[in-house]
């Protein structure tokens, strides 16, 4: 064994471990799979927003051919209900409908065509209710209760100052109503997979989300089986983007798995997922922001009204998020925040990566390029103005980890020479920068467990054990990167082993730009003692002293030279090598319910080109500067700000799932539109920032999030740059810019 | 509604012959169903995906007679006689085809859903077109959906492997 100790090399460029398999279209996800005897399972879905049920006919459809099982509310055992802050959401609806997703019967049959045949079979009769489709109607005096509590979800607020005085010395004042649209994650892969029974009368899960061990949490609730008889088993995924997180078609799986004694495979189709997914929250926000005659903003008043949709999930979180970030990375003396989400009978709105985050920030940098406008500072200038400091405390007061973010990335955005354009005809061209903050974690007083596991496996890998999911954001490739760092191993030396609840330590959710972050943190915890225990054995078996020893790629060094392989320690171990490490997402020491400690921040800039004869907007370059620490995966990193930046051109200017009276307008992804290769600029340019404040042990932050944050209020800008439009409206369509347009001579050629 | 032929009334079944990456197959089917069920299910070549099931999105790109076509749209009936090939058909572990290289070194896939897809547009895109300018990769990979990557990933590999052809 004389192979020279190879330097630990930096891991941060390789290929994702992932990679392969999704390259040659190998990899098994969890809807591609089957089982024998497998049946397959449909979901009848109410055929109104808002109905009582008054009668449930399954007979017929459970006397059709092929049919293996037919549930009714009937069949579950126990809790009917799920949803991951307050299990509101009828897992089959007994006598009431609340919205067009709501699910009331479900069947299992040999064929996906006898399926369906049977659901058309199941009768049931409804009397209609009036439908509450907008928070206004929700909130009228004679709107009907749609939850016992009332129709209000959640109401959250902040109050720092006193708001009315700071507004009597205010030089100018900017007063606007933002609206923001129903948007649709569109993961790739439709929600899926298998469900099978198992002899002790448990389940195995085979189907995506992103906290593996909620699922299963949730799943005990509903059926009255222990958790420990529930296996998840919930990676690899096509897509989640938050989507994923909470359940969709698991319930149903389960109960006709477990009623027909067959494993039971439901795959949505895409208008099948459109009707019954989550969305993001669609928002009205009123801000009225003031400044003194300089531009230091002295007030800023917020009312949020959020369409919830007919059930919580993480309403409640999102709103309490959204409150949180309504004064984003500025230091405003006077501050007041009222936020309250209101159940519809709308899709049900739910987490979406940026969690109320993008709602906010559009609105908020909508104001403060309006008033830097009227004082006639330029935009980088008066963000400057009224910019945290390190030591600032966060949005809502509280003591948060000292940061230089904000000034980071808003100087970053300024050095960046500005775009030369080639101009043509008909055209007009702007440029427009946004920034914001965005916190990581679930936050205070949210439990937040986090944790992981080392361990020589007996084949001679070191694995690494975390209940994250890999649903793209390349949790795979973090680790990996992590882990070879760490113990200066190469990759082959390193199994992962994630996304199943039966084989991993419940490391918390996959969420809230978390799992980089806890990785990183779980390995540092970990590493010391677990290269300890590694080295110990080690010594004994190769005759050599601990204090020469290190570990590199394949195994163990003295002096430069390889003495022992981890295969040949693992062969002759008598006891196993683990280690194991569990705590909790850092949070502020303050007491400020759901307020966060670490914040990610970017700048956007945006250059945009407006067609004047059409209205159109297309995004000519998108620059995005991120300061999040130090990067661990490059690709992963630059594939999450550049995937997200795209994701919100199509929140700015062509996504939205509209509704009329509580009813989705779009089916499918001809009239729900998501940015395809023509609409996006090619080079996109990503900017990381990876200094920290001296003495930050804090480490890398996720970036899965902070990417979407702040380009629609940049673009929305450079729109008004170009063309002198303002817009308060999402997305922004080409017929409202021509109406502007119009209105404001651009287009002299067209009679008013 | 998504367009699921297999759903119709009954039709007498029809023996179907093909070959698809290299192998010749039978297959006995309804004449109108999709393309995309026979390779996933009767076949169990996984690679080619359905997303949104009306030719949309292009997860279920494949080539037929050498040219690429959602195959959610094409019916059995159609493929008869046919020289198909599917993602399994372009490159391997241990033989990965450039494109698919140039897919992993660039980050041109994360969920790597749409990727079989897209990879068949590309090779589809560089066999008619080597060097492509940026307006014919636009065109080229303008019916195949990617949420994940905003396309930059991919853009960077298309021009790497074009690079290497060179």
């Amino acid at each position: 064994m004389t192979d020279p100790k190879p330097r630990a090399a930096a891991n941060n460029k390789q290929i994702r471990p992932d990679g392969i398999p999704k390259v040659t279209g190998r990899l098994r996800y969890l809807t591609d799979g089957s089982m024998d005897g497998m049946l397959y399972g449909k979901i009848k879905r109410s055929e109104f927003p808002h109905a009582l049920i008054t009668s449930i006919s399954v007979e017929k459809a459970a006397a059709m051919p092929g049919v293996r099982a037919v549930i009714t509310h009937e069949d579950v055992p126990a809790v009917n209900g799920f949803g991951i802050v307050m299990p509101d959401q009828p897992v089959l609806c007994e006598d009431r409908v609340r919205y067009v997703g709501d699910a009331v019967a479900a069947v299992a049959a040999e064929t996906p065509a006898e399926a369906e045949a049977a659901l058309e079979a199941i009768e049931i009769k409804y009397e209609e209710l009036p439908v509450l489709d907008s928070p206004e109607k929700s909130l009228s005096s004679e709107a009907p209760l749609l939850h016992p509590e009332g129709n209000v979800l959640h109401r959250n607020g902040y109050q720092k100052g006193e708001c009315e005085k700071g507004f009597n010395q205010c030089f100018c004042i900017v007063e606007e109503t933002y609206e923001v649209p129903r948007q649709m994650h569109t993961y790739m892969e439709t929600e899926g997979g298998i469900i099978a029974p198992e002899e002790d009368g448990g389940i195995s899960v085979y189907m995506g989300t992103q906290h593996g061990f909620k699922d299963r949490f949730q799943l005990s609730r509903i059926l009255g089986i222990e958790e420990e008889r529930i296996r998840v088993v919930s990676s690899p995924m096509g897509g989640s983007f938050g989507g994923k997180d909470e359940l969709n078609v698991q319930p149903y799986a389960a109960l006709l798995a477990l009623k027909s004694g067959a494993p039971v495979k439901i795959h949505q189709t895409r208008s099948e997922s459109m009707r019954s997914g989550i969305k993001r929250h669609p928002m009205k926000i009123t801000m009225r922001t003031g400044t003194d005659q300089e531009g230091h903003i002295l007030a800023h008043k917020v009312e949020i009204t959020a369409d919830t949709g007919a059930y919580s999930t993480l309403g409640p979180a999102i709103l309490d998020f959204a409150v949180e970030h309504a004064a984003g990375p500025y230091i405003i003396p006077h501050v007041e925040v009222n936020g309250v989400s209101v159940f519809t009978n709308n899709g049900v709105s739910g987490e979406f990566r940026g969690f109320g985050g993008n709602q906010v920030t559009f609105a908020l940098e909508g104001q403060i390029d309006r008033l830097a406008e009227k004082v006639k500072v330029s935009p980088i200038e008066f963000r400057k103005m009224n910019l945290r400091a390190e030591h600032d405390p966060g949005p809502l007061g509280q003591t948060i980890v000292p940061t230089m973010g904000a000034e980071h990335v808003l100087n970053a955005m300024e050095k960046k020479p500005p775009r030369l354009w080639r101009k043509k005809e008909w055209k007009q061209y702007g440029t427009g920068i946004a920034i914001t903050m965005h916190g990581g974690g679930l936050g205070y007083g949210r439990l937040d467990p986090a944790g992981g596991r080392l361990s020589l496996t007996s084949e001679g890998t070191i694995e690494a054990a975390f209940g994250f999911e890999e649903f793209g954001q390349g949790i795979t490739g973090v680790i990996e990167a992590v882990v070879t760092e760490a113990f200066g191993c190469s990759r082959e030396d390193v199994t992962i082993r994630i996304g199943d609840t039966a084989k991993v330590p419940a490391t918390g959710s996959t969420t809230a730009s978390r799992g980089t972050s806890m990785v990183w943190h779980a390995v540092q915890r970990m590493k010391g003692e677990f290269q300890e225990k590694l080295l110990d054995k080690a010594s004994a078996v190769a005759g050599c002293l601990k204090e020469k020893l290190s570990l590199g790629r394949g195994g163990f060094y003295c002096e430069e030279e390889q003495v022992l392989t981890f295969r040949h320690l693992a062969n002759v171990l008598e006891t196993d090598i683990v280690t194991t490490t569990t705590f909790d997402f850092p949070t502020t020491p303050d007491n400020m319910d759901g307020s966060h400690y670490l914040y990610t921040f970017a700048a956007v800039r945006a250059e945009v080109e407006v067609d004047i004869r059409t209205g159109q907007v297309s995004v000519a370059g998108l620059n995005q500067a991120v300061s999040a620490g130090p990067v661990i995966h490059e690709l992963g990193y630059k594939g999450q700000i550049e995937g997200g930046g795209v994701m919100s051109i199509g929140y700015t200017l062509m996504e939205e799932a509209s509704m009329r009276q509580g009813r989705y307008l779009t089916e499918n992804l001809d009239t729900y539109m998501i940015p395809g290769i023509s609409d996006v600029p090619f080079d996109l340019d990503v900017h990381p920032i990876e200094s920290l404040s001296d003495n930050d042990p804090h480490g890398p932050r996720g970036v899965g999030e902070i990417g979407t944050v702040a380009v629609a209020p940049a673009i929305v800008k450079a729109i008004h740059e170009a063309c002198g439009v303002w817009t308060n409206h999402l997305p922004v369509s080409p017929n409202k810019m021509l109406e502007h347009l119009t209105e404001r001579e651009v287009q002299p050629w067209i009679p008013k | 509604m998504d367009t699921e032929i297999e759903n119709q009334p009954v039709r007498p079944l029809t023996i179907l012959s093909f070959t698809i990456n290299g192998r010749t197959v039978q297959v006995t089917t309804d004449p109108s169903a999709r393309l995309a069920d026979i390779i996933r299910e009767a076949l169990d070549l996984t690679g080619t995906k359905i997303s949104c099931g009306i030719g949309r999105c292009g997860a279920c790109s494949v080539w037929l007679n050498g040219k690429l076509v959602n195959s959610c749209l094409i019916m059995a009936y159609q493929a008869e006689g046919s020289t198909i090939t599917t993602i399994e058909g372009i490159g391997e572990e241990d033989n990965l085809d450039p494109v698919q290289q140039a897919f992993l070194e660039e980050g041109g896939f994360q969920c790597g859903y749409c990727t079989p897809g897209m990879i068949m547009a590309v090779k589809s895109l560089l066999k008619d077109t080597p060097h492509p300018s940026d307006e014919e990769i636009a065109e080229g990979l303008s019916g195949n959906l990617c949420r994940c990557t905003g396309y930059s990933g991919i853009v960077r590999a298309v021009r790497r492997a074009a690079e290497k052809e060179q």
